[in-house]
């Protein structure tokens, strides 16, 4: 092992050069964000870039935080979006189970119509989404729009799933079970490790989908007081049909909003690379 | 890959057995999904389809009782050479989207994969933050970006030297699609770029190193040994790539607002908008989402036999 | 600057609010007769953030002091606001009462059933008083379902210093100004790249319009129900063929621009925010067409509360509606909005009364003093005079609307003016492109 890492050096030097340059470009849209929410409108709209926020100030984060409604709508996109990875975790997770440990009738077509299902566009449905939860009473609640979301992200989820459930090869836990664990523990100590990265990709997937998700909130959450970041961002960007947009409190408004994103991404970021110690229970 | 001991083999059998034994496992554990499912989605599925057949416009959304045409929508929408250029360009936008993205992807994964811990996560950081970003904001940042008047890109190759002051990047519909395909690519691949990486820590690091041992060589490792064992990922991953790219929607919308001409531009996505909340003709417009959907399941079919194939 | 408005408009508000509900209370008995069985709670859905926090105030306030019930007021983006009027209002349990929707997009709401009929209050809301363009939208057989809300109007904003260096006069004409911005532009006096003597994108129909009308001619004619296309009539040729020669000879501006944010262009930003007048700055016209809200945006940069602000320079701008050639202003498309009662809503009652509020003398100058154009005549003094005022009076006494017609918002939504426009700008045959998208758009007219 280290004999071999020495023998790589030079490459690995030169891979993460190019990593380092590909974060960069990556990134920088999102500096220009970060940039530009420090800057006043007046800035924003000049010719000659301002690359650096020197002069620059946190008044446009105080004039979003003095508008008052950010945290009613953050406290609403948390709950939306946790309901939402959780159930939908949950779900696809005992499904990909049975599609890819199971052979049983109708599972062929189960498959197909999960995957259909996600082919289906979008931009023609609300009316009918309207409908439905005008119908069960769930206009303007965090149930209505969740069992929206997980529909939406469950059948990806499953997919995802299963190609990592199909990657854990059932020789596996069928030693473990010969080593004398019951079926249960076997799954849990030797299949589910390798899984976690699955699930917190896709984990991380939905959480995005459900954070970012705009449409079926403007349409389900007719309520100002029910509003999520997204359309509390769209405000924004829209206050006025009389009055120039500023920009500067909607990047400022725009930082505020992926500001969670990354703190859940800090907290399940250690477990996608956990399998890699898990995959040494492999050999 | 493993090699099993008669006696593993003969556990093998009996759980085997057992799963047959108790039929009913299968569907308790699909009837959550199956549950939301159907109630989230059963409902407008088949309000979409009749809908399709109906005229179906404001006024019947305010009351007035629509009127059964049977095919006529389809009759229509498929009789207007405009759906037949936006379907063409949605297959070229989709496919060459999907494909620069699913390739950048897995550079980046393997290029995660192949740098140490540090370098590593601010590559993550990197790329998560792209994903993070609010479609709103990344669109507005990208629309300066390229903006005719104060766009640091003008800027950026003016000061190259070449003279790119006052260029209009959405006016022609190539170049409107090249700024398209560049903010669409940059905020898919972190997501293609997640889903391999986490694929390949599948990979036991030992099975690699008796690979490098044996003398194989990077390339060979490659095909031989990562891309098996990524593909069931890979598949599927690409295959939602062509979903998505297929009928784009919030990139496209933005950008024609930002100001392009619009009936040269339109894609799938806006095209269904347009019919839709634009227009207010529902039927047409779910008309054209019953075919986009089927034009869907025909792009990806292939893939799907293949995945059903490997599946059995 | 938004913040000092609103402090004035508090102060307004207040200071009429006693007035205005003492004064309510007295002159309509009858009024609190017809809401007296049981105090209705209703919701107001207003259109973008237009409508000051003073006035959504004082009609919480004034509706609750008249009938009991609570007002609630619901801010809806205008991207948005078509979407949700498709969902909500038709769903009895959920809609809005009362609802303010753009005045080009009363037609198609009005026109499938959306609104109650409210003929019955037209004269007791301001009858012939009120703005007739937007009176027109809101009818349907003869029927008020929608009345007008505010206007604005389109006019235009220049810099005094270009237009004085290239030594051309504010013009009284439609063609001495049409000459007078081909001059500047050619003269480029300031000798900045790609400059604007009047700054009007390609796809900006909203402005360019006012050529066509301005010459005589007009989008669509009805005739017996029918809606027809009249691009191609001799007088909206002449207009268009007028503006192709703008496109060509003043205008730089991108061939796909809309109405967007012109007023940047007016604008030299960078003197200040980099401390140094060498570098290049963003002005690039001598001249936008604009609502008058514009002038909120433009300005020198100035240092306020140590925060760089926009403000309003007479020496440097300046205002002038865009005149016709008959001695009139020219005739310029009319923005603001309509609002009504929705027909599935079930507190009529209380919609009614609410509308009586936003018609009454009082909430009616607070929009004037807050720059939205009154619906009603008889207080368009409110508006102050100013030269913003002034300009907006006089571009608005001439005004258009679009054509009411049931397929408006389908013309709108599939970008084919927006399409024409932009090939009139690349120097296309303005009679054949005219007489092709009269084709196109007179089945959409009417609702096909």
């Amino acid at each position: 092992m280290r004999t071999q890492r020495r023998r790589f050096r030079p490459g690995r030097l030169a891979a993460s050069l190019i990593a380092i340059l590909v974060a960069a470009a990556w990134a920088f849209p999102v500096y220009w964000m970060l940039n530009s929410s420090l800057l006043p409108n007046t800035v924003l709209t000049s010719t000659t870039p301002r690359f650096w926020p020197w002069g620059g100030s946190l008044d446009n984060f105080a004039a979003v935080f003095a508008e008052g409604s950010f945290w009613p709508a953050l406290g609403m996109s948390v709950a939306i979006t946790l309901t939402t990875v959780v159930f939908c975790l949950l779900f696809a997770f005992l499904a990909a189970l049975a599609i890819s440990r199971f052979r049983f009738r109708g599972r062929a077509s189960f498959v197909l119509a999960v995957l259909f299902i996600q082919m289906l566009p979008a931009e023609g449905l609300f009316i009918a989404q309207y409908k439905l939860m005008s119908s069960l009473s769930l206009l303007n609640t965090v149930t209505g729009v969740s069992i929206l979301y997980v529909a939406a992200v469950v059948p990806f989820t499953i997919w995802m799933l299963r190609g990592f459930v199909a990657g854990v090869p059932i020789e596996l836990e069928e030693a473990a079970m010969v080593d004398g664990l019951s079926r249960t523990q076997a799954f849990f100590r030797i299949t589910f490790p390798l899984l976690a990265p699955g699930l917190v990709a896709s984990g991380v997937y939905a959480f995005l989908q459900a954070w970012n998700e705009f449409t079926v909130a403007l349409v389900i959450l007719q309520k100002e007081e029910y509003r999520t970041l997204p359309l509390w961002l769209r405000g924004f960007v829209q206050a006025s049909a009389s009055r120039a947009t500023d920009w500067g409190q909607v990047m400022a408004a725009s930082t505020l909003v992926a500001v969670p994103v990354i703190i859940f991404f800090m907290i399940v970021q250690g477990r996608l690379t956990s399998g890699l110690v898990a995959g040494a229970v492999k050999g | 890959m493993t090699v099993l001991s008669p006696a593993r083999e003969q556990a093998a059998a009996e759980s085997v057995l057992r799963r047959r034994r108790r039929p009913f496992a299968p569907y308790l554990l699909l009837l959550p999904t199956v549950a939301i499912l159907l109630l989230a989605l059963g409902y407008p599925l088949v309000w979409q389809f009749w809908t399709s057949t109906q005229k179906f416009g404001l006024a019947q959304q305010f009351g007035r009782p629509p009127q059964f045409v049977g095919m006529a929508n389809y009759v229509q929408l498929f009789a207007d050479p405009q759906t037949w250029a936006v379907v063409g360009r949605s297959i070229a936008f989709c496919l060459i989207n999907a494909a620069i993205t699913v390739v950048l992807g897995v550079l980046v994964a393997l290029l995660m994969n192949a740098i140490g811990t540090i370098s590593r996560l601010v590559l993550q950081v990197a790329m998560l933050l792209a994903w993070a970003m609010p479609v709103i904001a990344s669109m507005t940042v990208w629309i300066w970006l390229f903006d005719w008047h104060r766009g640091v890109a003008n800027w950026l190759l003016t000061a190259a030297g070449l003279d790119f002051t006052n260029h209009n990047w959405l006016e022609q519909p190539l170049s409107f699609y090249f700024v398209a395909t560049v903010i669409v690519v940059w905020m898919s691949v972190p997501f293609v770029a997640f889903s391999v990486y986490a694929g390949l820590t599948q990979i036991s690091e030992e099975v690699m190193e008796a690979a490098a041992l044996d003398g194989a060589s990077p390339r060979q490792r490659f095909f031989a040994i990562i891309l098996p064992m990524v593909r069931p990922v890979l598949m599927i991953v690409t295959l939602l790539q062509v979903i998505w790219d297929l009928r784009v929607f919030a990139q496209i919308k933005m950008l024609q607002d930002a100001g392009a001409p619009t009936a040269s531009t339109d894609l799938l996505g806006t095209y269904i908008y347009r019919l839709g909340v634009g227009a207010s003709d529902f039927g047409m417009a779910s008309a054209l989402s019953i075919f986009v959907l089927v034009l869907t399941v025909a792009l990806s079919l292939f893939y799907v036999l293949h995945l059903m194939k490997e599946d059995s | 600057m938004k913040k000092m408005l609103s402090v004035v408009a508090l102060a307004t508000a207040s200071a009429l609010a006693l007035g205005g509900c003492s004064s309510s209370a007295a002159s309509s008995p009858t009024a609190t007769d017809s809401a007296s069985a049981a105090p209705q709670n209703i919701t107001l859905w207003l259109a973008g953030g237009d409508t000051p926090d003073a006035l959504r105030e004082y009609l919480k306030t004034t509706y609750n002091a008249k009938t009991g019930g609570t007002l609630t007021i619901e801010e809806q983006s205008w991207g948005d606001l078509v979407t949700k009027l498709t969902t909500a209002l038709p769903d009895p349990n959920n809609t809005p009462d009362v609802v303010e929707v753009g005045n080009t997009q009363s037609p198609t709401f009005t026109n499938v059933g959306a609104f109650a009929d409210i003929s019955d209050m037209y004269s007791e809301l301001g009858g012939d008083k009120l703005l007739p363009s937007f009176v027109e939208v809101g009818k349907v057989d003869g029927k008020n379902y929608t009345l007008p809300y505010y206007f604005g109007s389109r006019y235009m904003f220049y810099r005094k210093d270009i237009w004085k260096a290239a030594g051309v006069e504010v013009p009284t004409t439609l063609d001495q100004f049409n000459a007078a911005v081909k001059t500047i532009a050619e003269k480029n006096p300031k000798n900045i790249k790609d400059f604007s003597g009047f700054f009007l994108g390609g796809q900006d129909w909203r402005n360019g319009i006012s050529w066509i009308f301005a010459n005589g001619g007009d989008l669509a004619k009805v005739d017996g129900g029918t809606w027809t296309s009249t691009l191609s009539d001799p007088n909206s040729v002449k207009g268009l063929t007028q503006l192709q020669d703008l496109y060509k000879s003043a205008s730089h501006a991108p061939k796909t621009m809309t109405d967007q944010s012109v007023y940047l262009y007016l604008n030299d930003s960078d003197v200040l925010a980099s401390g140094d007048t060498k570098t290049k700055t963003s002005l690039a016209a001598a001249t936008v067409m604009a609502p008058g809200w514009a002038h909120w945006s433009i300005g020198d940069l100035v240092k306020k509360d140590g925060k760089e602000v926009r403000q309003w320079n007479d020496k440097t701008f300046g205002v002038f509606a865009l005149p016709g050639n008959d001695g009139k202003p020219a005739p310029v498309f009319a923005g603001g909005s309509n609002i009504g009662i929705s027909a599935a809503s079930k507190n009529q009652a209380g919609a009614r009364e609410l509308m009586k509020i936003i018609f009454s003398a009082e909430y009616q100058q607070m929009l004037g003093k807050n720059g939205l154009g009154p619906a009603n005549s008889d207080y368009v003094s409110s508006l102050g005079d100013d030269e913003f005022a002034k300009a907006l009076i006089e571009s608005a006494s001439n005004s258009k609307l679009t054509p009411a017609a049931p397929g408006w918002a389908t013309v709108e939504a599939s970008g084919k003016l927006e399409e024409f426009f932009q090939k009139i700008a690349e120097g296309g045959d303005v009679a054949t492109l005219a007489k092709q998208y009269d084709d196109i758009l007179t089945p959409m007219l009417n609702g096909k």
